[in-house]
């Protein structure tokens, strides 16, 4: 039998047990954006979780590759929600992020970024819910620990300088591809509804439907991380694709956990629906709705009310 | 390339994956390595290299070149085995089936789907419901594991003591033979006598024998009427006493579930269920098309759990209630963990079967066995199938609990076999269940290895598990806890 020796891993430490009663189910990939979108599972919050205990029983060294492995996350607690055995996931991950900064590596991860056309305005400084940007010696700088990778910053920076380079799919490029990608292939497509990370929790894990269930479809999901980093440019593509609407899905007043995404995203939205209205659209085919955390019945009944209104409305001519 | 313990270091052609898979689809990392040297199990050992196929050909190219170069390939699902069935012991290439996931046919007039092997469980019960449809093998892990991994592991949950387990639903199915080749197994219709039924014999095989990577599936309709119950039970042997009893009634359940004093507060514990804390409590429902018919059911079994000194008994066909019961057995293995924080819960003789007779007595001997080795064990499970279940909750860093649990696991299946029971009733043996596995099927182990010798010569299929597992797991494979004297 092996004995496995201790390392330097000071704040994960404290994790020792749980990363033991970790019964390695896998119960939290199901829903996990980051394995649905790579499909690999050791970047499945289980994954992470073996990468933390190798990390600090000796047996994984730390490296760039092995610190990736923390810091892709999206901090969304999805596997929080979904664990068997009441894991506290991400709180494991902040742990083992502080060791691994402090060993020099340092992400980034899904974290953002400055780039050097940054103008230092510090509007991100202000807007980040997460006290994770700050004016530092190298200027705007992320503290890679506290960043919680909502991209509430990419979206309030004027300059297009805070970006989340690795996004996994949720980048606004990925988003306006996917989309339009759906609408230009189904006949029957209708809207795109745009959700965050906790308005929607996928129902199928990865599987591929058979094109016969699936032609008919006439709306398509697409997950962002927060409703706040919805950017308008994301938000009108779908209608130059020849949708009839957009749907936002956003978490209730007061229950954001990015503090005020839900709000920016509905600021967002008015200001789009004034545009619509401007070139005589109907300011209803761009709606904004408020779903808890996993509530799927009213997530689903909110969909199909909105597809009834469209239907009624019909296509923009 | 890491460097196993007792294990020769191998190389691996990594352009040759490339080639066959593409740069996105090869892993030789050690942090995703890392990953992928564990499952649900208590075991963990290093792969040399993950690939994953979307395509057949694919895997047959794999195969045709690990056959040649003698590299063990171990075919991974959802990596949710719980007996170290995917733990490379011998390293190899680890075949990750998730990305063939396509759900290729729903069949309705005939009556069957087709589907890739690494399609999640729910998922196909997700897109057969519309139809109204289910696939009713269905672990309690549905939500991960695949269909390749339950059929290689025979799975079968809590409907199967109605619909059987997952041998009873595959018709057929392609699989990549050790060499490369592609055979096509069974047939697609409901009965078959054509020859050996080799697609049975893949079905429980642990991925020793062939790769599906295509299943023919059979569904049975969702029924209009559920209705579940559950009797609470102050003493272990009236439970057990009703078990029988109600198997041998000519009833029909749908489910029949034990769930002894150690679940029971656990699930009260984390799940808040609000259960009352007595020796055992039986969940049971029955399921189907006329309602008389499954009040006829209900009320039977709630008669005879009343004559057997039942109480508290509650029915409902009301959906929430029934979600709330069922919850409960659902979350129980994994509430288990958080039963005490100094302990872990583990899956080591966790799923073996006893005739019904015997199911009281046999949890009254898993609590005996646990006390007299000072650890804390469980006794509940699918009773309506004779499939019980045990965890063993230990403090896992500790090496003397190890000890401790090791003789208890002994006992406890010299106890299995002697009632004329088995190993393993749905989790299969992989590498923690060698040592009574091989007792039980001593006569006909060469039996055994002459199949696995005819069909993989060179033995690169997930080489190390069923027969060939060493028997002591404790030393002989590498544990995932942090172990300290
Ligand atoms: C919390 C929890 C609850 C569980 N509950 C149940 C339960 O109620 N009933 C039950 O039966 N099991 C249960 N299990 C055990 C496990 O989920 C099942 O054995 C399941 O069938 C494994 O599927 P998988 O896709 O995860 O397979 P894996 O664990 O990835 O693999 C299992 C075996 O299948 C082989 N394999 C995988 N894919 C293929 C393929 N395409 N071709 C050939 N071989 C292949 C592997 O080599 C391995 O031997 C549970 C597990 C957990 C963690
Ligand atoms: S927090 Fe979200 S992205 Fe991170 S591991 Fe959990 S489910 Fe995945
Ligand atoms: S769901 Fe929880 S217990 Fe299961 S593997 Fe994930 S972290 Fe571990
Ligand atoms: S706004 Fe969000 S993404 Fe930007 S630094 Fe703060 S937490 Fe990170």
């Amino acid at each position: 039998m092996e004995t496995k020796e201790k390392t330097r891993f000071k704040h994960l430490e404290k994790w020792d047990s749980t990363l033991s009663a970790c019964i390695r189910c896998g119960y939290c990939f199901e829903h996990c954006p980051m394995f649905k979108y790579t499909g690999w599972e050791s970047d499945a919050p289980r994954a992470k979780i073996i990468t933390a205990f190798g990390l600090l029983s000796g047996e994984l060294e730390p490296t760039k590759m092995a610190a990736d492995k923390i810091f892709n996350c999206f901090y969304c607690k999805r596997c929080e929600a979904a664990c068997s055995s009441g894991v506290t996931l991400t709180e494991v991950f902040t742990d083992a992020k502080k060791d691994l900064v402090e060993m020099g590596l340092k992400g980034p991860g899904t974290t953002s970024v400055t780039y050097l056309n940054c103008a230092r305005c510090l509007v991100c400084v202000k807007a980040c819910p997460h006290e994770a940007r700050f004016h530092g010696e190298d200027g705007i700088e992320t503290d890679p620990v506290k960043c919680q990778a909502c991209g509430i910053c990419v979206e309030v920076c004027p300059a297009g300088a805070a970006k989340i380079e690795n996004n996994f799919g949720t980048g606004r490029e990925d988003l306006i591809a996917e989309s339009s990608r759906f609408l230009s292939t189904h006949a029957s497509a209708k809207a795109i509804v745009f959700a965050c990370n906790w308005s929607y929790f996928p129902d199928l894990q990865a599987s591929r439907l058979p094109e016969s269930e699936t032609h008919d479809k006439d709306y398509e999901i697409y997950v962002n991380m927060c409703a706040g980093r919805l950017e308008s440019q994301l938000l009108m593509a779908p209608f130059l694709n020849k949708a009839w609407g957009v749907l936002v899905a956003s978490c209730p007043e007061d229950e954001c956990q990015h503090k005020n995404g839900n709000t920016r995203a509905k600021k967002m939205v008015e200001s789009l629906q004034s545009t619509l209205e401007r070139v005589d659209i109907d300011p209803a085919r761009l709606q904004v709705v408020e779903i808890p955390a996993g509530d799927k019945t009213l997530f689903q009944a909110e969909i199909d009310t909105f597809i009834d209104r469209l239907n009624a409305m019909g296509p923009i001519r | 390339m890491i460097h196993q313990k007792g294990i020769p270091m191998k190389s691996v052609d990594e352009s040759k994956l490339r080639e066959i898979f593409g740069d996105n689809n090869v892993k030789t990392d050690p942090s995703d390595l890392y990953a992928f040297g564990s499952d649900s199990s208590v075991h963990h050992a290093m792969p040399w290299a993950v690939v994953r196929p979307d395509t057949t050909e694919q895997v047959q190219k794999l195969m045709a070149y690990a056959n040649d170069a003698l590299i063990p390939v171990i075919p991974r699902g959802g990596g949710s085995g719980m007996c170290g069935q995917t733990v490379p012991i011998q390293g190899g290439i680890i075949l990750d089936m998730k990305r063939m996931n396509r759900i290729l046919e729903i069949n309705l007039p005939d009556v069957y789907c087709r589907v890739e092997p690494g399609v999640v469980d729910d998922d196909l019960n997700l897109a057969l419901k519309p139809h109204g449809m289910f696939y009713p093998p269905t672990p309690a892990s549905s939500r991960i594991a695949t269909i390749g991994g339950e059929i290689a592991n025979n799975a079968s949950g809590v409907r199967s003591v109605k619909y059987g387990a997952t041998r009873d639903a595959v018709l057929g199915m392609k699989v990549v033979m050790p060499n490369g080749d592609l055979v096509t197994l069974g047939a697609h219709t409901r009965v078959e006598a054509s020859g050996y039924q080799l697609h049975k014999l893949m079905v429980g095989s642990e991925g020793t024998l062939g790769i599906v990577v295509e299943a023919t599936l059979n569904f049975v309709p969702i029924p209009e009427y559920r209705c579940m119950g559950i009797a609470n039970f102050d003493d272990l042997s009236h439970a057990g006493g009703a078990i029988g009893a109600i198997m041998s009634s000519g009833a029909t359940p749908s489910m029949l579930e034990l769930v002894d004093s150690v679940a029971i507060k656990a699930v009260n514990k984390t799940m808040n269920l609000g259960l009352k804390e007595v020796a055992a409590s039986l969940i049971f429902e029955a399921d189907g098309m006329v309602k008389e018919a499954v009040d006829y059911e209900i009320n039977k079994m709630k008669e005879i759990c009343t004559k057997h000194h039942g109480s508290d008994i509650k029915t409902s066909y009301d959906p929430k209630e029934r979600a709330k019961i069922f919850m409960g057995r659902k979350k129980l293995f994994p509430a288990l963990s958080k039963y005490d924080d100094s302990l872990s819960s583990t899956s080591l003789a966790d799923d073996m079967a006893v005739p019904y007779s015997k199911m009281a007595e046999m949890a009254g001997k898993i609590h005996e066995v646990a006390e007299k080795n000072n650890i804390i064990m469980t006794a509940y499970g699918h009773c309506g199938s004779g499939c019980m279940h045990t965890k063993i909750l230990m403090d896992t860093n500790r090496e003397d609990q190890w000890a401790s649990a090791k003789k208890a696991i002994t006992e406890i299946y010299e106890y299995v076999r002697s009632v004329n029971g088995t190993t393993s009733a749905e989790h299969g043996i992989g590498l923690s269940k060698a040592e009574s596995f091989k007792m039980e099927k001593a006569d006909s182990l060469r039996l055994l290895q002459t199949i696995k010798q005819a069909l993989d010569p060179n033995n690169i299929l997930n080489p190390g598990k069923l027969m060939q597992a060493p028997e002591d797991w404790v030393t002989a494979t590498g544990l995932r806890y942090a172990v300290h004297n």
